[in-house]
């Protein structure tokens, strides 16, 4: 009895003294409360739905969160390493490509992915669901890797402001060891959780976006495609609409929130889903840059 | 004021716990010790400058928040002074020098003009355009930026009034300071001690100041406290320190390697070096119209010195090919090197194997996220079996380096420690040539001896040392007249 | 000797070397955005043998795709002779579906013009709808800078009075409380603690409400506001989709991290204010919350305050980037016509890729034009300061 009171103590101290447990804890809580009600008020067909959007939502942003990290850490060296050979007219066509991909609003650069997937899905090159959310997942990281190149090139750039890479070289150490296992596996992977962390918020709000942009397009009836369910299309549909919509009526009628509550599920649990992520994601980034002290000089 | 009772945690794990931590008011207190021990957090805690969120500190058994609201706490910390380490991280980039100069208290003061023009040997000129600049990392110089840091503290000295009192601290005041500075400095401090009723803590790993203070101010012997704090089993203990342990040392030292010069050089660098826009020639003596060539012979060790901020540490860096020089002929064991080559160059043929260098900040250095074994990773010819990993640090670490040292991580350790790692992995290498840039840096007198020794073993193996070091006592004395060379720069160009 | 041009004198290298550089991406994302409609332009007789294949669908004797029986029907014939390919069947009926819509409400019929691709005649509409565009981007930009500063700075002097959070604010007096009644007999500080309490849940209200994507506000408002106008278009973009939030979290880290550095110390040491009580004798005055320039006086806040502004500058950059795809979802995601991103989003739907690529490169320019901005302004800060 007495250890487990000790243990709740101890897991109780460390969420008040690590903000991003608390936060991934309060997540999962309020997804599982949302659940539980979805469960009792929202039949069956509709809740299957939520459950499959945001499945699909967090999937597809994992991915991207990987996918990112792969293509930043691989540009953000490459970066590095063409500086440091003064490889300057392969590292100015780097630039000039990154600049461009920086310079174009990420959610354009999602919106040009879903025109290719559309092509692709009528050539017959990508046909299954699973294929298609991975072109998504692709053209989010596309949008959003270069905010991980720049983590890694901004550590590379502090170390080699320090004496660190020099005294390592003139060890007879490798220069991709140096790089790759002293200066970013050992010394930056907080900082590059710091940033997954923030660009899975960034990917879910991108991906939700422009899967709702798309699906509004829908009731024009022209759309691009039909992409597998998220929460974006989720919300767009014409049921979650209105439930969106009659959120208005709370202005007038305060007492309408029981309405909403049990009324207008589908659409009110989509756009919790959404903002209840974005928020709790926030916050779990902040609370870690900050129990890791990483905004420190 | 007396000596302080303090103890501080982290996390529950204890960082310090000294009792009798040496302050007096009136008397100036030089403090000694390993880099890395406490000296300076101490400092920091009794000036009521340590964040208390993150740590647990209590002073003379109280918390540290009673000990902060103390009256005569308050008084001494609001009229002392605190001259931190690194002068450059301590000055706001954004505002000049002659702002943060004369701002809160530091504006009521009068003495300026006479503080800057003993901090700057008279040359008021020079100092006048120095304080209108906004401090940035190379300009001014770290030397300029510690002395505008000392010029606070003497214009806050020179504010407190009979009957007050007031906690003055420098911390390794005089580390980017040159001799001749560092005795100006030494001697403005001992001219204001009688005139403020002021504790002065002066924390330094400079022992050459313990000469200046008793041959050319003997007079101040009960004025001036003498200490040096080191560990004991963990615990951080103050014991007195004696003057003429040093003096006795340094003048016990002898040069080091054969007697006789041998014909094989090893290394030679040209005079006319020129790289970032600076133009560098060697010289055997101050004045000399001749410039020499830098030669570094099998098995002695030379010893290149210069004033503080010429760049010296830019000429190793520069013979090491970490630099692209504008002009440069270098000969390193027998191969021609010039500004034609390019880096792979010296990757392949002398980084680790030819030459190797050992750096002065063990801290960027070292990766400070590394356990202690896997320091030893990834170096050209070395095996890193337990065995001689142990092996290597036996050299200059005694019983410290048994059991579990190989997987404590490396920002655990001290400074001085972390020196002596720095130093043990360059030699393994076993190199023909070391370029030692400030190794006896944050090491107190034992572990000096320590490094001293080593080098003497390095040489007998055949080895060539280069070093470059402002500890100018110690490094003429183990060096023979021939193999020291004085490095000369001036700017070129606009 | 070759003169560099007019322009460029009394800039840094530094300053010349990024303008080069962004005129460098100007010119090849002008020359990729040229190619990618151009390659689509290239298809277009293939999109022609698409279309004659959807044509052989539509001309099906008995099928009228506009009844939802007979769609059904078809839908299940193609199930059944492509089974297992769901998507590409879904696909082939949107693309019939596509095709009657561009045969009798295609964009030609509707804007009345005939040619499907870009003219000159479109630019000046689409000059006006930039216009626009821009004008929000500008007035939401401004908004998002100065409320950014005053948000961080408000957030950074309540960490530093240690009060950051309501919740832990009352858990904290009611800590006290129990410690007090030990000793003493006390009452509990009921109106204390529930104040904490409502703060804490307007906090927790406000903060989800920045982080909500613009849409979900805008839909649940939609009944009773008009959400096409102007300022609530600005209104939208400054509060909705995390943007003033993320930007206010930045300024924020920056005090804290400049907070860390040593100049801060020799500050203090030298007798600068350092209390964070509001309006106290030695504190922050509340005014620095709503005034334009700053003027802190002789307060360690003052080191800080301008440290953090300065590195603050670059990161309008990332902000306005950031700033754009959130007015460019608004426009799309609440379908006003009229708008340049609700045209891109049409242009697009109705694969008019080459006046889509028009209407992207414009929207590049947006970003592009506050790098340049953005650039000089922190160079010219860099030189007053001796950089």
């Amino acid at each position: 009895m007495d250890s487990s009171r000790q243990f709740l103590r101890q897991s109780l101290g460390l969420i008040r003294r690590r903000k991003e447990l608390a936060w991934f804890c309060m997540w999962c809580a309020g997804i599982g409360c949302l659940f539980l009600w979805d469960e009792i008020f929202l039949n069956a067909p509709a809740f299957d739905r939520v459950r499959a959007a945001l499945f699909n939502t967090l999937v597809s942003g994992a991915g991207a969160v990987f996918l990112s990290l792969v293509l930043g850490w691989a540009s953000g060296a490459a970066f590095f390493l063409l500086e440091q050979r003064r490889a300057r007219y392969s590292f100015a066509l780097l630039s000039l490509v990154a600049n461009a991909i920086r310079s174009l609003p990420q959610v354009v650069l999602v919106l040009v992915g879903y025109v290719l997937l559309n092509q692709l899905i009528l050539a017959e090159i990508i046909r299954s669901e699973t294929a298609q959310l991975a072109w998504v997942t692709v053209t989010v990281s596309v949008a959003v890797f270069l905010e991980v190149s720049d983590t890694i090139r901004s550590r590379l750039e502090y170390f080699r402001s320090l004496e660190f890479i020099d005294a390592m070289l003139c060890c007879g150490i490798s220069e991709s060891r140096i790089i790759h296992r002293e200066i970013l596996w050992r010394n930056s992977r907080e900082h590059l959780l710091h940033k997954l962390i923030a660009l899975f918020g960034v990917a879910i709000f991108l991906q939700c976006s422009v899967d709702f942009i798309v699906s509004v397009g829908l009731s024009t009836n022209v759309s691009l495609s039909n992409v597998p369910l998220t929460l974006g299309s989720l919300l767009a549909s014409v049921d979650s609409k209105q439930d969106i919509l009659a959120l208005s009526n709370l202005f007038s009628d305060p007492a309408y929130i029981t309405e909403i509550v049990v009324r207008h599920l589908q659409g009110v649990s989509a756009a919790f889903c959404i903002v209840f992520t974005l928020v709790c994601f926030f916050m779990i980034a902040n609370g870690y840059a900050r129990s890791r002290r990483l905004n420190g000089p | 004021m007396k000596p302080f009772e303090i103890s501080i945690a982290q996390d529950g794990r204890p960082l310090i716990a000294v009792a009798g931590y040496p302050v007096a008011e009136g008397v100036l207190t030089i403090l000694f010790g390993e880099s890395g021990i406490g000296k300076s957090l101490s400092a920091l805690a009794v000036a009521g400058l340590v964040e208390p969120a993150e740590l647990t500190i209590s002073v003379d058994r109280e918390s540290y928040a009673h000990y902060l609201a103390r009256g005569d706490v308050r008084e001494y910390r609001a009229s002392g002074f605190f001259v931190f380490q690194e002068p450059s991280s301590h000055l706001n980039p954004l505002m000049t020098l002659r702002r943060q100069l004369n701002e809160g208290s530091l504006a009521r003061a009068t003495n300026e003009p006479d503080v800057i023009r003993r901090l700057w040997q008279g040359n008021e000129q020079e100092a006048a355009s120095i304080l209108d600049v906004y401090p940035k990392p190379y300009r001014p110089s770290g030397g300029e930026k510690q002395r505008v840091l000392a010029a606070m503290a003497f214009k806050k000295m020179s504010l407190l009034r009979p009957g007050s009192s007031g906690f003055f601290v420098f911390d390794e005041p005089t580390a980017s300071l040159d001799n001749r500075l560092r005795d100006e400095f030494i001697d403005l401090l001992v001219d204001y001690l009688p005139q403020a009723p002021a504790a002065v803590l002066l924390i330094t790993h400079d022992y050459s100041i313990v000469a200046r203070l008793t041959r050319r101010h003997a007079r101040l012997s009960g004025k001036v406290a003498f200490k040096e704090m080191y560990l004991v089993r963990g615990k951080q203990e103050v014991r007195d320190f004696e003057p003429r342990e040093y003096l006795g040392w340094v003048s016990s030292l002898k040069p080091l390697g054969p007697g006789t010069a041998p014909a094989e050089f090893v290394l030679r660098v040209a005079s006319g070096m020129r790289v970032l826009s600076r133009s560098y020639r060697f010289v055997r003596k101050e004045g000399d119209a001749n410039a020499a060539t830098l030669t570094v012979y099998k098995g002695r060790m030379t010893y290149l010195k210069g004033g503080s901020g010429l760049g010296k540490t830019t000429v190793l860096k520069t013979i090491m090919g970490l630099f692209e020089p504008e002009k440069m002929v270098v000969e390193i064991g027998g191969r021609r090197f010039t500004r034609e080559n390019r880096r792979k160059d010296w990757s392949r043929s002398v980084w680790g194997r030819k030459m190797t260098m050992v750096f002065q900040h063990a801290d960027e250095a070292l990766n400070q996220r590394a356990l202690v074994r896997d320091v030893f990773g990834g170096l050209p010819g070395f095996e890193s079996s337990e065995r001689n990993m142990l092996d290597a640090l036996a050299k200059l670490f005694d019983a410290e380096a048994e059991g579990s040292f190989l997987n404590r991580p490396v920002y655990t350790l001290s400074g001085g420690q972390k020196q002596r790692l720095n130093l043990v992995r360059s030699m393994i290498l076993q190199t023909e040539i070391l370029l030692l840039d400030e190794p006896l840096s944050g090491l107190d007198l034992k572990a000096s001896a320590k490094v001293i020794h080593l080098l003497e073993q390095q040489l007998a193996r055949g080895s060539a040392i280069l070093v470059v070091s402002h500890n100018e006592d110690i490094f003429d004395a183990l060096t023979r007249p021939e193999d020291v060379y004085l490095l000369e720069g001036h700017k070129e160009g606009p | 000797m070759t003169r560099p041009p007019d322009f460029l004198v009394g800039l840094s290298d530094s300053l010349k070397g990024r303008l080069v550089s962004h005129a460098a991406g100007v010119v090849f994302v002008a020359v990729a955005l040229a190619g990618f409609a151009l390659s689509f332009e290239a298809n277009a007789p293939a999109e022609s043998a698409q279309e004659r294949h959807l044509e052989s669908y539509l001309e099906l004797n008995g099928v009228d795709f506009g009844d939802p029986l007979d769609r059904a029907l078809f839908r299940e014939s193609l199930d059944r002779f492509y089974p297992g390919q769901a998507a590409r069947n879904d696909s082939l009926l949107q693309a019939i579906d596509d095709a009657r819509v561009r045969r009798w409400s295609g964009p030609g019929l509707r804007r009345g013009d005939t040619n499907r691709g870009f003219s000159p005649a479109l630019l000046p509409e689409i000059a006006w709808q930039f216009a626009q565009f821009l004008l929000v981007y500008i007035l939401a930009l401004l908004g998002i800078y100065f409320g950014a500063e005053r948000l961080g700075l408000y957030r950074f002097v309540k960490w530093k009075q240690g009060r950051e959070s309501y919740l832990g604010e009352s858990i904290r007096i009611v800590r006290e409380y129990r410690h007090a009644r030990a000793n003493s007999r006390v009452r509990f500080p009921k109106g204390a603690v529930a104040l904490d309490i409502l703060k804490a849940l307007g906090k927790g209200i406000l903060t989800t409400l920045f982080f909500s994507p613009a849409y979900v506000i805008a839909y649940a408002l939609k009944t009773s506001v008009d959400t096409s106008s102007l300022p609530f278009m600005i209104l939208l973009a400054l509060v909705s989709n995390g943007v003033l939030i993320q930007a206010s979290n930045r300024f924020f880290e920056l005090l804290v991290a400049e907070d860390r550095k040593g100049y801060v110390r020799t500050a203090t040491v030298k007798n600068l204010h350092t209390s964070y009580e509001w309006n106290a004798k030695e504190g922050v005055p509340v005014r620095v919350l709503y005034r334009i320039s700053q003027n802190l006086g002789p307060h360690v806040l003052r080191h800080l305050y301008e440290n953090a502004r300065f590195q603050f500058i670059p990161a309008m950059k990332e902000l306005g980037s950031f700033l754009v795809t959130g007015l460019v979802i608004i426009e799309m995601a609440l379908n006003i016509q009229g708008r340049l991103s609700y045209n891109l989003l049409q242009q697009i739907l109705f694969g008019r890729y080459d006046v889509a690529c028009v209407i992207i490169f414009s929207i590049f320019l947006a970003v592009k034009g506050t790098e340049v901005f953005v650039d000089t302004w922190h160079d010219f800060e860099r030189r007053r300061y001796g950089f």
